[in-house]
């Protein structure tokens, strides 16, 4: 298996405010995983999980699991091909460019706030997905959301809420 | 006289569309094809279409031409945005080299590197259903 790795460190901060406030899903180890999938004709692609509560230091693994197709894990973020930014401002965007079936890429979040990110080919057909570090920032860019540029219809639609991901640590797609 | 200059022509035509089918039976076909997973980040034998070639000019509808482990012609196939499917977008004179067409397949894919918006693959299969397992993994 090939390992690609790259680690994003930003400022943390509200870590001790934030401990009780996780479940023990995301707890239970510093690595979390996230599966990219898709059926073999390629009609349904998708992040397993599509939403997630972690705690800041956390490091979330996404890796393609895909045999027939190559995905992305990529910030909304203007240094991303100039996409809106959907990630708290004082984080560093991520970019894992092509991953091929079995290939990995790592990221440690270590800024609170709420995360968005899409696969660069499947973007139009709903393949996004979100990730809640800590909380929520205070004033941060979900307020902001509507005045922040366009998304394609299918990828609005298919961000689990901030409210889910807070209440149940993990979330799956429908 | 004109039955046998009809005759001439048919056959003629039906000698170039042997020769045409002749030229990318067999992998690699000749340029301007050349292997989709040399053109973009994509697995060389993807499961259930097999080995993928393309003139990179004609992106995104192709044809593409699929090819088994054997390196045996098995399907055409056109990838056709559904963005593009609407009243002012035609899709006219695209190339058919690979000769006889046992069947059709037309179904939705989400995307992927090389046509990265949603989009129908029409597959003309030239070879039977059952063989189409010759590309299933």
């Amino acid at each position: 298996m090939t390992l690609t790795r790259r680690e994003m460190l930003g400022a943390g901060g509200g870590l001790a405010a934030a401990l009780s406030l996780f479940p023990l899903t995301a707890w239970a180890s510093e690595v979390v995983d996230i599966r990219m999938q898709g059926r073999d004709d390629g009609s349904h692609v998708w992040f397993d999980p599509i939403g997630i509560l972690i705690k800041p230091g956390q490091t979330i693994r996404w890796t393609n699991l895909n045999p027939g197709n190559s995905h992305t894990t990529t910030a909304y973020n203007p240094a991303n091909f100039e996409r809106p930014l959907r990630i708290p401002k004082a984080a560093k965007p991520w970019d894992s460019d092509y991953l091929l079936p079995n290939e990995s890429f790592s990221v440690t979040f270590t800024e609170q706030g709420v995360y968005d990110y899409y696969c660069i080919p499947h973007e139009h057909a709903g393949m996004v997905g979100r990730i809640i570090v800590g909380e929520p920032e205070a004033h941060g860019w979900p307020q902001l959301a509507g005045a922040n540029g366009d998304l394609p219809e299918e990828a609005l639609k298919a961000f689990p809420t901030i409210e889910d991901i807070m209440t149940k640590g993990i979330v799956r797609r429908a | 006289m004109k039955k046998l200059a009809l005759a001439l022509v048919v056959t003629m035509a039906s000698s170039l569309c042997a020769m045409a089918a002749a030229d990318v039976a067999k992998s690699p076909p000749a340029a301007p094809y050349q292997q989709v997973s040399k053109l973009v980040k994509l697995p060389d034998f993807l499961p259930g279409m097999g080995q993928l070639f393309v003139d990179p000019a004609k992106l995104p509808a192709g044809p593409f031409l699929a090819y088994d482990h054997d390196g045996k012609l098995v399907s055409t196939i056109y990838m056709l945005p559904i963005k593009d499917l609407n009243p002012d977008k035609r899709f006219d004179n695209l190339a058919a080299p690979g000769g006889n067409v046992d069947h059709v397949d037309v179904y939705y894919n989400a995307g992927h590197p090389g046509v990265e918006v949603p989009h129908a693959h029409v597959v003309l299969w030239h070879v039977s259903v059952a063989d189409e397992a010759r590309v299933a993994k």
